[in-house]
């Protein structure tokens, strides 16, 4: 039975192995022209789903990226302030050794208190720096000066102690701001022995020129003043290590872009040398499909009937 | 010795009309070698009744029988009953693949992923917007940004929802066309009905009605790609034809049931339809699972926004922005650089929202892949049952032409025949007896 072969079986299968033929040829010209191997989630459905997680990594990164550029301006801005400010401390101390050699005149010392009050103003505008108009040692009250400045201004701390943070990956912040009031503090009033505080002492000390003056400037002033330095430059370093975490981030970052790319790549783009061989295998073969369709379908009996 | 004397010339005679009988039918075959649903015929011929002769032999006194020709004895299609039911079998569970497929497919492409304009990117650019708002938390520009990526986000999720919602309700339509007064069920059961009373009456005349039986199996066929069918053939030549999982035959003899109630098990066309909108079927599990990915989105978003909440609505349909950009809440405390917020949100990347997302586009995916393949795969055995159809009923022009050849020679060889005959009785009737003249 099953030996009995008629047309219209012969036109079928004929048919479909033509159409299954060319939609092959479509496929493969389809990959090649979009230059992606998922067209659709059907096409793989682990792989479109992949697909979308890594181009969200992918997007993730790029964030993090300009995240971590706006951050490392931010703490260059705040390490050029602090030396600045430690320059400035510098030569305070100068000018107290200069002061404590015992042959200055009451008015010279008071030609060296008016330059140590000039200097504490410029440390104080140091730390009234702005990055983007935003003030950077304020916390995270930016619109707020942290230090008032002018004459007879007052030298308390008007910003708060939040530390300001920058997204560097996934779930993981980096902290770019530098508690600055912890070296400056209030000045005189508060009487916390930050560096306000020692140079308004300092000050006075050597307007009032008096012997018990000129003795404290040689020693607690100066010990005082040590005191500030170091915790400045311990500032400048805790600074300078989240600079450094900052680079070490991007240029990870970069690497992890590589690699995700990769994947990505991998995963949706279409392998050009192996589709272009598979399309020119298809191609044969819906060719052939063809010839032999016509070839067949042709023949019958009345072909060679008189 | 009583055997007719002209019996030899009705002997060729028959022989005469039976080939020409079966030239006639391998013409009809012939014509329609490309008709729908038509099975070959062929002639049964029977040798006719003979003629005794009680005492042939004159010595022995034994007596014989004549043969006298041929008959037709009637006309058969040539049907397998069993390839039948089962080619409709698998059209059903075809037809309801490929509806399932085809729906899901443009479920599929609404959902227009991978793109860059799909929710996924829409999703991926709103994290990155509250992560710029993080880095300049002051800043109105990113506040805006904000407040739009979120909108492009609500309305992205709007527009899906309201894409499944018409394929849905497109579905649904189908269902109601196919199934209402003048729909195709109806149809093909009028016809059936009236079919079945024709055939039973051809059947009591003893006359088979070989092509009403193959129109009629034809219309069965048609009705399997709606819903799964089963056939019970009567003693008097009627069709009782079960459909789908419906109570009551739809066919009895020459009596329509329709409307009736369907349920998704119903299978072929009409019980996909039913059950892509089922509880548990594709559609409905699409726009579960992205209302759930839009609630997911909406309900991390606002317990962070904790002053006023960022979205509103917990479906994919009714997601939408409920904040100005003046109200984006950046911060936990009113210090204008804190950021904890836009942090705390900008981090929901790569969170339940998105998995769930991605989760979706894979799972849109599978249900797409798994209803084409399987299509493809009864396709195949749906083309080879089709095949084992045609191979037992199907015309073959080679074979018809065979025929032909077979049927005119009988035909030739019975006029020669008659012609012997002919001559045999001229030589009877013309040269003898004239020695008495």
């Amino acid at each position: 039975m099953s030996n009995r072969i008629t047309g219209s079986m012969l036109t079928n299968s004929t048919l479909n192995d033509i159409n299954s033929a060319l939609a092959s040829l479509q496929r493969s010209s389809a990959e090649l022209s979009s230059g992606k191997t998922i067209l659709e989630p059907s096409d793989n459905p682990y792989g479109a789903s992949r697909a979308i997680d890594l181009q969200s990594q992918l997007d993730g990164l790029e964030s993090y990226t300009s995240s971590v550029k706006d951050g490392l301006a931010w703490t260059q801005t705040t390490s050029g302030a602090m030396a600045s400010i430690s320059s400035v401390t510098q030569r305070v101390r100068e000018l107290l050794l200069q002061a404590s050699n015992g042959t200055n005149s009451p008015a010279d010392l008071k030609n060296i208190a008016t330059e140590v009050g000039q200097l504490t103003e410029s440390i104080k505008q140091d730390a009234n720096t702005q990055y983007a108009g935003q003030y950077v040692f304020s916390g995270t009250l930016t619109s707020t000066p942290p230090y008032a400045q002018g004459e007879g201004a007052a030298d308390e701390y008007k910003g708060n102690t939040t530390p300001l943070a920058r997204s560097i990956g996934p779930g993981s912040t980096v902290t770019i701001s530098s508690n600055l009031s912890s070296v400056l503090g209030n000045g005189a009033e508060s009487g916390d022995g930050k560096l306000l505080n020692v140079l308004r002492t300092i000050q006075q000390h050597l307007n009032e020129g008096t012997t018990e003056s000129r003795a404290a400037l040689n020693s607690t002033d100066l010990s005082a003043l040590g005191t500030s330095m170091d915790a400045l430059s311990e500032l400048q370093s805790e600074n300078g290590s989240a600079t450094d975490q900052l680079q070490l981030v991007s240029s990870r970052i970069e690497a992890l872009q590589g690699s995700i790319e990769a994947g990505l790549s991998s995963t949706i783009d279409t392998d050009v040398a192996k589709t272009t061989i598979e399309y020119s295998n298809q191609q044969a073969a819906y060719e052939a499909a063809l010839r032999a369709g016509a070839n067949i379908v042709q023949e019958s009996l009345l072909n060679f009937l008189h | 010795m009583s055997i007719p004397t002209l019996q030899g010339l009705q002997t060729a005679l028959s022989g005469l009309l039976a080939e020409q009988q079966a030239l006639d039918v391998a013409g009809h075959n012939i014509a329609n070698a490309n008709t729908e649903g038509y099975s070959r015929q062929t002639v049964v011929m029977e040798t006719n009744q003979a003629i005794a002769v009680p005492s042939l032999s004159a010595i022995t006194g034994e007596g014989a029988q004549l043969g006298t020709g041929v008959t037709v004895e009637t006309y058969t299609r040539i049907r397998n009953a069993y390839l039948d039911a089962q080619y409709r079998t698998q059209n059903s569970a075809l037809s309801g693949a490929a509806t399932q497929a085809e729906a899901l497919e443009q479920a599929q492409s609404a959902f227009n992923e991978p793109t860059s304009t799909g929710i996924a990117s829409q999703l991926s650019n709103f994290w990155s917007a509250w992560n710029s708002l993080a880095d300049a938390p002051t800043s109105e520009a990113a506040k805006e940004g904000v407040v739009s990526a979120g909108q492009r986000l609500a309305s992205a999720f709007n527009q899906l929802s309201a894409q499944l919602q018409t394929i849905s309700g497109q579905v649904s339509q189908q269902y109601e066309a196919r199934t209402g007064e003048s729909g195709e069920v109806a149809q093909y059961a009028h016809q059936i009905a009236q079919l079945n009373e024709q055939i039973k009456l051809s059947e009591q005349a003893g006359q088979p009605p070989n092509d009403m039986l193959d129109r009629r199996d034809l219309l069965l066929d048609k009705l399997s790609t709606l819903a799964n069918v089963t056939v019970t053939q009567q003693a008097n030549g009627e069709d009782t034809v079960s459909f789908g999982d419906a109570a009551k035959p739809l066919v009895e003899g020459t009596t329509v049931n329709w409307p009736q109630t369907l349920s998704a098990a119903a299978g072929g066309q009409l019980g996909a339809l039913l059950a892509l909108n089922g509880p548990a079927g594709g559609l409905t599990s699409f726009q579960n699972e992205l209302d759930a990915v839009a609630a997911s989105v909406a309900a991390s978003v606002n317990e962070l926004h904790t002053a006023t909440p960022f979205f509103t609505g917990t479906t994919a349909g009714t997601l939408a922005v409920a904040v100005k950009a003046s109200e984006v809440q950046t911060s936990s405390t009113e210090a204008p650089g804190g950021n904890d917020i836009a942090l705390a949100i900008a981090a929901l990347r790569g969170g339940t929202a998105d998995q769930g997302y991605s989760g979706l586009i894979g799972s849109v995916g599978s249900k797409v892949q798994g209803a084409k393949n399987e299509q493809a795969n009864l396709q195949t055995t749906l083309t080879a049952i089709g095949n084992q159809r045609q191979s037992v009923s199907g015309v073959s022009l080679d074979e018809e032409m065979t025929n032909l050849i077979t049927f005119q020679r009988g035909y030739q060889a019975s006029a020669r025949t008659l012609t012997t005959m002919d001559e045999m009785l001229e030589t009877l009737i013309e040269h003898t007896g004239r020695a008495g003249l």
